[in-house]
């Protein structure tokens, strides 16, 4: 498929401050400090009954309590934006990006007769965020299955771009419910133990929760406001793969389409990317699609790629975001994250994925690429 | 200038292309849940049953849409058209309806082809893949009418060159419409309307019927 002519930039949406709270702990470093440690957070799920399911592994945040008055989400929420000593300005734009959000609430009105249906609405959610973070407008939710966050980083450079705001911040949940937990294992899409994103043994992904934020502006608010820089989103890309509701497309055509339209947003060449931050869940069939796609694109350039979902496990709406930041972390510290629970690479990944960090070269730009249910794409370029 | 070329919709009593000035009642004959799909899809539809309802009322207001704005599809000829939707209700008929199914089979069985229609982007996605659509697919919402703002944000992607058209809408249980967007150098050649003045007739109408009524004005073209 043709791309069309792409914007160059002309407004650029600077990354100015951000935070998480993960399976390994509050905080970036928690999180960076966990992958480049080798260790999973990967671990025995003891919030509800898993005897009839796939697998009873999933990477969960200690001290959430189940089906209590704060959802899961909400608890992260507020233990994320209680902790942090950043301040959101109130006039920032509001994106939340989630797949399921309270969905904890559904569960506990059906089955214990608590609370109402509407209650886990995601416009309910929004609402309790805007108040947490004390945004003054009512902001919107963006959900692009596990792609939701990186499609609302990109919408919120694009929003940069076009100057229809100068701050935008991005929050990002997920959580790891019973709801959530049946449907992936009927699906047969979940590892009995923990995932493996890119090994040849790999036999599915784990489940993760998280919550995570990133405050973005336009490069000259965040002068003005003497921010520090974390980073550029130079460059976006959306796409479908247009082909299956839950399996990526064999050839990764949607993926390429994205990486393409990245790039061109970007104005940049493939050889100017220095790494990839791979959406690698450990599925059969993401992991494979997502090589082809990156052997069409860097051809035999061995671009080194990584995947954190061994660490963290897939984070759902969540995982865009919390990948943006530790690719931003990984720019700041050169260093190229280990793919946890990497044994053994899969013969078509040999080369570009290592269970060690490597050192970032000199064109510190990075390609972060996330997919979803319904065949969504995104792929976004980081400097 | 950002152009829509055509508007179709649907509800549980009639459906319509707006630019073709089509409005089919259902009437006795047809009530809604026997609509011949062959009058409003141009190639078969397969599984359309298994589809929930809100997929099947974006898919219905998508092919409407396209057939308003003379656009030629298939499944298998992909375009970079992309698709954004909203609604006030989310997903939240599939989720009770999913986690009741797996309630009555004892909390050890769940449906898979129930769990992939819990996610509020799913229907555009089923729309993308029998459609042929590449490009972009969100699913946006917030707190008041999203469909001005789905409809702004569909024609940034356009602006930025992210996508060659979008398709943008809403789908309840009952009712939905969809909007095909393009860019144009002449919004008066071969258009039904700008954006703004589609968008205006959105955010006055506080009801479904009224918005449909309102784009009647659509068809008395520009003032010279």
């Amino acid at each position: 498929m043709e791309i069309g002519r792409i914007s160059l930039p002309k407004v650029k949406a600077v990354v100015v401050s951000c935070g998480m709270i993960t399976p390994y702990g509050w905080g970036i470093d928690a999180c960076w400090n966990g992958i480049l440690s080798g260790k999973t957070a990967i671990s025995r799920l003891n919030r509800f009954k898993t005897e009839t399911f796939q697998s009873d592994y999933a990477a969960t945040v200690d001290g959430l309590e189940y089906h209590q008055k704060d959802s899961l989400v909400m608890q992260m929420l507020k233990s994320l934006f209680h902790g942090t000593s950043v301040s959101i300005p109130q006039d920032a734009k509001l994106i939340l990006a989630t797949t399921k959000g309270e969905i904890d609430f559904l569960e506990r009105k059906i089955l214990k007769g608590t609370g109402d249906n509407s209650s886990c609405n995601l416009t309910s959610l929004l609402k309790k965020v805007s108040a947490l973070t004390g945004v003054q407008g009512e902001g919107m939710i963006i959900s692009a299955a596990c792609a939701s966050s990186a499609a609302a980083v990109a919408r919120a450079a694009a929003m940069i771009r076009s100057k229809n705001s100068d701050c935008v911040l991005v929050v990002a949940c997920d959580s790891v419910t019973e709801f959530v937990f049946s449907g992936f294992s009927s699906l047969m899409a979940l590892d009995k133990f923990a995932a493996r994103p890119f090994d040849k043994d790999r036999n599915g992904l784990s489940l993760g929760e998280a919550a995570a934020f990133a405050l973005i502006m336009s490069e000259s608010r965040a002068k003005d406001e003497k921010k520090q820089r974390l980073g550029e989103i130079a460059g976006w890309g959306l796409s479908d793969d247009a082909n299956h509701m839950t399996g990526p497309s064999r050839d990764g055509d949607g993926v390429i389409l994205a990486i393409k339209k990245a790039l061109k947003a970007a104005g940049i060449g493939e050889s100017e990317v220095s790494f990839i931050a791979a959406h690698g869940t450990g599925t059969v069939y993401n992991d494979a699609m997502e090589m082809k796609a990156f052997r069409a694109v860097f051809r035999d350039a061995k671009v080194p790629v990584y995947s954190i979902k061994g660490g963290i496990g897939h984070t759902m709406g969540a995982t865009g975001l919390i990948e943006m930041i530790i690719a931003l972390r990984a720019l700041k510290e050169k260093k190229i994250p280990p793919t946890v629970n990497l044994k053994e690479a899969d013969e078509d990944a040999r080369g570009w994925v290592s269970p060690q960090e490597r050192p970032v070269d000199n064109n510190k730009k990075v390609l972060i690429t996330n997919a979803g249910f319904s065949g969504i794409n995104t792929a976004l370029i980081l400097c | 200038m950002i152009s829509i070329d055509g508007i179709g919709w649907v509800n549980r009593n009639e459906y319509g292309c707006v630019r073709q000035g089509r409005r089919l009642q259902y009437k006795d004959s047809t009530r809604f849940n026997a609509l011949l799909r062959k009058r409003i899809f141009s190639c078969p539809f397969e599984k359309f049953g298994r589809l929930d309802n809100i997929s099947k009322m974006t898919c219905y207001a998508v092919a409407l849409a396209l057939k308003d704005a003379g656009i030629r599809y298939s499944r298998n000829r992909k375009q970079d058209i992309g698709i954004i939707g909203t609604n006030a209700s989310g997903s939240l008929q599939s989720d009770i309806r999913y986690f009741m199914d797996y309630l009555e089979c004892g909390r050890k069985l769940s449906r898979g082809n129930l769990f992939i229609y819990t996610l509020p982007s799913s229907p555009l996605g089923e729309a993308a893949i029998h459609f042929g659509l590449q490009g972009p697919l969100l699913y946006v919402t917030s707190t008041g009418n999203s469909l001005p703002s789905v409809m702004a944000m569909a024609s940034d992607m356009i602006l930025l060159d992210e996508t060659s058209a979008m398709l943008a809408g809403m789908a309840e249980e009952e009712e939905a419409v969809y909007f095909f967007l393009m860019k144009k150098s002449d919004f008066r050649e071969n258009c039904l309307s700008d954006v703004a003045r589609v968008s205006a007739i959105v955010s006055k109408s506080v009801r479904f019927s009224q918005m449909i009524e309102g784009f009647d004005l659509l068809k008395e073209g520009y003032p010279e």
